[in-house]
């Protein structure tokens, strides 16, 4: 193909595309909107992923102790931990030690201790560090069973949880974005097929002049897919922006929560989105270009 | 040039469009093709461009058999043929040299040889002048030029034509004659469906009369034959 038959190509996509301003409107917020919440999701699953994944590798189990144990019955409990094959390390974190952490990790959020009226309702603890993550669950329920002990937990009781939760939001998250696929597809095909249909006494006379079927095809794939890339663009802006904004909230008010870094990670889903828009707009033109020019 | 032998078309609701047409139209040929309305006069066109296949038979076009061409090689066959309507089918929002320039770019002409070319044609049917005005500022017999020009902007091999006077009163009709013939003189085939006793006549040029689907009368020098 000629450099300036692509630009003729060109010209001819964006005329079409300025002589129905409302059609290509309509196309473009509808794949911007599909993809903003395929972004949306694609976010939360992988920030989800990345939570559990973070939590798996965690070779710690947080010991739990009952209220009221003399310091002798709590020395047993160490002592008896530390004798469990695997184990690295057992430290005591008391209870006024649990509480002055967890002020630390509330930043600026002190206002919820008030409603705690100075009483300290955390436990005293043990942490206890193993050496290989696989180790941890056999040992989590040794301890549990030890006297004096209210729980154990580890890393994948919340892993397990939010495996579930992850599969949820990604179950309710194809079925919708499933929907609004469809929805730009129709839409976009729905504005080349106004387009074909505009056009179709000049699509004659190229096809009497021996333009090849492809050579007629091109503005209206070019159409579809400036429309898709157009669409995924003002997504991926707005989601970039939008991701900004949680991280920055993130990190000022909940930052011990794992999010993934904006970059490169954004970008990665800028580039996905990207594709799959100017994916659908090709498709989009396509369907149209069968169905209506038999070209 | 072209050549059809047993050539049938029926159509699929089942009616006979043609039925074992059989004749030769050599290089250079000027022939009007006339008959009755509903005799097949334009099916036997539109099987020499492909619009329609045969259902029977072979038809030869420029030396390529038109009934085995693949749907991609149909442009490569249309490059070669020069077709002009009777409703001209001009697109109206671009210029007259758009219009004609548009035939060359569809088949990736420079820029430079487009213009020349353009020029020339534009030259040859009288309407340089008008290059810049848009088809609907025109009359119809300019309209119908600028078709014409249109049609042999690629040089082709064939020119075929619709009725191309069957819009333009008589003087227009014989205008766009004369650049017909001078088209011809230069060595291009023209093949041309008309109802125009006037100018049949006159032009004794080959006759292929068409009734009914068959070929009833092919006369060298011939007439018109029927009553308008």
């Amino acid at each position: 193909m000629k450099i300036r038959t692509f630009e003729y190509f060109i010209k001819e996509a964006v005329g079409s595309l300025r002589r129905n301003p409302i059609m290509s409107l309509a196309s473009i917020s509808t794949v911007a909107l599909s993809l903003l919440i395929l972004g949306i999701f694609l976010i939360m699953v992988l920030n989800l992923n990345n939570m559990a994944s973070n939590l798996e590798s965690q070779v710690q189990i947080s010991v739990y102790l009952q209220d009221g144990l003399s310091d002798v019955e709590t020395r047993e409990i160490g002592t008896r931990i530390t004798k469990l094959s695997g184990v690295n390390s057992v430290m005591f974190v008391g209870k006024e030690e649990a509480l002055s952490r967890f002020k630390q990790r509330l930043g600026e959020q002190q206002s919820i201790l008030k409603a705690l009226d100075d009483s300290n309702p955390l436990p005293n603890a043990f942490e206890v560090k193993m050496d290989k993550p696989e180790g941890v669950k056999p040992v989590a329920q040794a301890i549990a069973q030890l006297k004096g002990v209210e729980n154990a937990k580890f890393g994948q009781e919340i892993v397990e949880q939010l495996f579930a939760l992850t599969k949820m939001v990604r179950i309710f998250g194809v079925v919708l974005i499933g929907f609004l696929a469809l929805a730009a597809l129709f839409i976009i095909s729905n504005t080349i097929r106004l387009t074909v249909f505009a056009r179709r006494k000049e699509i004659g006379i190229m096809k009497y002049v021996g333009a090849t079927d492809w050579f007629i095809r091109w503005p209206f794939l070019l159409e579809g897919i400036i429309l898709g890339f157009g669409g995924a663009l003002v997504a991926v802006l707005l989601l970039g922006e939008l991701y900004g904004a949680l991280i920055q909230q993130v990190y000022e008010s909940l930052a011990f929560l794992p999010l993934i870094p904006q970059y490169p990670f954004i970008t990665t889903i800028g580039i996905v989105l990207l594709v799959i828009g100017t994916g659908i707009g090709a498709l989009g033109s396509n369907i149209s270009l069968r169905k209506f020019m038999q070209v | 040039m072209i050549n059809f032998s047993g050539i049938s078309k029926v159509y699929d609701n089942g009616c006979i469009a043609l039925s074992d047409i059989t004749v030769d139209i050599p290089k250079g040929d000027f022939v009007f093709v006339v008959g009755p309305s509903g005799a097949g006069k334009s099916t036997f066109i539109k099987l020499i461009f492909r619009e329609e296949l045969p259902t029977a038979g072979k038809l030869i076009v420029n030396g390529r058999n038109v009934g085995e061409l693949k749907p991609v090689e149909v442009p490569y066959l249309r490059r070669n043929l020069g077709i002009v309507f009777q409703d001209y089918r001009l697109l109206p929002n671009k210029t007259v040299y758009e219009n004609v320039a548009f035939a060359m770019q569809v088949i990736e002409v420079s820029d430079r040889e487009m213009k020349k070319r353009v020029s020339q044609v534009l030259d040859l049917v009288g309407l340089r002048h008008k290059a810049k005005c848009c088809p609907l500022e025109l009359s119809g017999g300019e309209q119908q030029r600028i078709a014409i020009a249109r049609a042999i902007v690629n040089n082709p091999v064939v020119v075929i034509a619709d009725e191309p006077t069957g819009n333009l009163d008589p003087d227009t009709s014989w205008e766009i004659m004369k650049i017909f013939s001078r088209i011809n003189k230069g060595g291009t085939t023209i093949l041309m469906v008309t109802h125009d006793k006037t100018v049949v006549d006159a032009m004794k040029k080959r006759v292929i009369a068409i009734e009914n689907g068959k070929i009833v009368r092919d006369e060298v020098k011939g007439v018109y034959g029927y009553e308008n």
